[in-house]
């Protein structure tokens, strides 16, 4: 076996505890179905250009990219517990690179992303089924934003993790940071309707643009916009895991 | 063959010298004892055998190998215990073991194998189930050593491996590295406890400032800067009275109410001692001749090294 996919394997042991999976599931469930169906008497209908969904359906599939984005907190957790606990010098002095450490925690965070993504589409399903138009881009679209969206939040984790040391740093920040991308983002509510400030707010979030292109697969609503965040998705996913590669890379031993 | 060969080895921290052009030599199949005081500059020079830290000049061979041009390939035949614990919290001892296993590429059969071997011979067979993180430090640091054994290797370091470990669970280790050692592996050991040197160690070579003093056995060490014996006696009067006393070349602990001579010959000064103690009105209930230890040996080399 390869050294990247024995860390994966050591990664997903260490990360992936039932406490963490039952968060996972629950906390969407609650949303989706508590959440979801409570404020459709405020919400009853999300325009999506040429057609409409209901706000369930909309809510579960911002929940979707919301669950992507909470599960690449693996990756931070990762580098911070094992730069904590002295695992980050040890595996260094055993048969692996620096290169095989980042890689096998960007894959890490991808499988638990899809992952995570395809466990909100089943939970989800009953709300937005109805809604859903299958086309042959939406599968594509759902993995891309899944990939990508966990490339760029567990590089955001990733840098976060490199810089602070202290347990109750490390977790104001981060939740800080997370919370912020949660709720100022698409993924609850629509940009339109909002004050203007907030909805600009919105496209400042890259969750709002991992949301918007999981809608567009999976209501047919692929479009130059959609296009254009994917993009923009692509372009910061790469900068945040170059930032990340080299704060990783002169980390201290 | 050595196992480590070092030639001018430096490295600087901006304008802090932590190691000063070292050569070394270190033959296999032995333990090799690598001592110094504290800052003396052993971690560092740990981290560069290791390849974790890159040297700032000088040459470096592990295992026949350039370490400066394939760290990768040293790392794959070396061991390493580092000062510093290390853990995965959340996971218990037997799991641990498997997964450090699992990440060295053994397979899962052999890695049940060893873990269970390995648990025996540290005496951790009840903790297999306990969490990482409920152990005790000394419990830690058992698995932490228990660990580094699941793989294969040719050449082992232990930075300190018995801090915070019980008696029984040092000699046991001691033993268990004795025994590692006939079967060919080499050891490079760190330690501040020289009796831990002398039980183990072959050769040893003291560090002080980043530069090294001398590489010889502990038995030549303790013969070229031991030569002294300590006499000890224990005295027994009325309180307050050793207090008062006048002894030239005598320590007098009234605590402890002992009178100690160090010297090459303290057998000379014991008639006028005891002469001394008895027109005090003490009286010696013992005496002691110890020679000089591995420990004040290393400590007076260390002390009378320039520059100290």
């Amino acid at each position: 076996m390869h050294q990247v996919a024995r860390l994966v394997l050591r990664n997903l042991t260490v990360s992936l505890n039932p406490g963490f999976l039952i968060w996972q599931i629950i906390f969407p469930l609650v949303y989706i179905f508590v959440a979801g169906f409570a404020y459709s008497a405020l919400i009853p209908e999300i325009d999506l250009g040429d057609s409409s969904i209901d706000y369930p359906a909309f809510l579960a599939t911002g929940m979707i990219g919301f669950n992507i984005m909470n599960s690449t907190l693996v990756s931070g957790i990762i580098i911070w517990n094992d730069r904590r606990h002295g695992m980050f010098e040890q595996i260094l002095c055993g048969p692996f690179t620096r290169a095989h450490y980042i890689l096998g925690n960007i894959c890490t965070i991808g499988i638990v992303g899809i992952a995570s993504a395809f466990l909100i589409l089943l939970v989800g399903a009953p709300v937005f089924a109805g809604s859903v138009q299958m086309q042959p881009e939406t599968i594509p679209l759902v993995v891309f934003a899944a990939v990508v969206g966990s490339v760029l939040f567990g590089s955001i984790a990733s840098i976060i993790s490199t810089r602070l040391r202290s347990s109750e740093g490390f977790n104001v920040i981060i939740n800080t940071v997370f919370l912020f991308f949660a709720f100022v983002s698409t993924a609850f509510y629509p940009a339109h309707g909002a004050p203007e400030p907030l909805a600009t707010l919105f496209y400042l979030n890259p969750l709002t643009y991992i949301v918007d292109v999981i809608r567009a697969g999976m209501f047919g609503s692929l479009d130059a916009t959609a296009v254009y965040e994917m993009v923009a998705l692509l372009a910061a996913a790469a900068c945040l895991f170059a930032v990340a590669t080299r704060l990783i890379t002169r980390l201290d031993v | 063959m050595e196992c480590i060969r070092a030639r001018s080895l430096s490295k600087s921290y901006g304008d802090t010298l932590a190691v000063d052009g070292l050569d070394l030599e270190v033959g296999c199949g032995q333990v090799f004892g690598f001592l110094g005081p504290n800052g003396a500059g052993k971690s560092t020079c740990i981290k560069m055998f290791t390849t974790l830290l890159r040297p700032s000049s000088g040459s470096l061979e592990v295992l026949g190998t350039d370490a400066l041009s394939e760290p990768l390939r040293v790392r794959s035949r070396i061991g390493v215990v580092l000062q510093q614990p290390s853990y995965e919290p959340t996971l218990s001892v037997e799991k641990a073991l498997d997964r450090y296993g699992m990440m060295w590429g053994v397979p899962a059969a052999e890695r049940r194998e060893r873990a269970a071997r390995l648990l025996s011979e540290f005496g951790l067979e009840d903790t297999r189930r306990v969490r990482n993180e409920d152990l005790s430090i000394g419990q830690r640091r058992r698995v932490q050593v228990a660990r580094e054994f699941m793989h294969d290797m040719d050449l082992l370091f232990l930075d300190e491996p018995t801090v915070g470990m019980d008696p029984q669970a040092r000699r046991r280790l001691m033993d268990y590295l004795r025994a590692r050692v006939r079967d060919g592996l080499t050891i490079l050991y760190t330690t501040h406890v020289l009796s831990e040197v002398e039980y183990l160690c072959d050769n040893i070579a003291v560090v002080r400032g980043g530069r090294l003093l001398a590489t010889e056995t502990p038995e030549s060490l303790r013969r070229r800067y031991g030569s002294g014996k300590t006499m000890t006696m224990h005295v027994a009067g009325p309180p307050g009275l050793l207090e008062g006393l006048k002894m030239p070349g005598c320590e007098l602990d009234t605590a402890e109410g002992t009178v100690t001579i160090r010297s090459d010959s303290p057998e000379g000064m014991l008639s006028g001692a005891l002469r001394a103690l008895a027109a005090a009105g003490l009286r010696v209930e013992d005496i002691s001749v110890e020679p000089a230890s591995l420990e004040d040996a290393f400590i007076r080399m260390v002390d009378d090294a320039p520059g100290s």
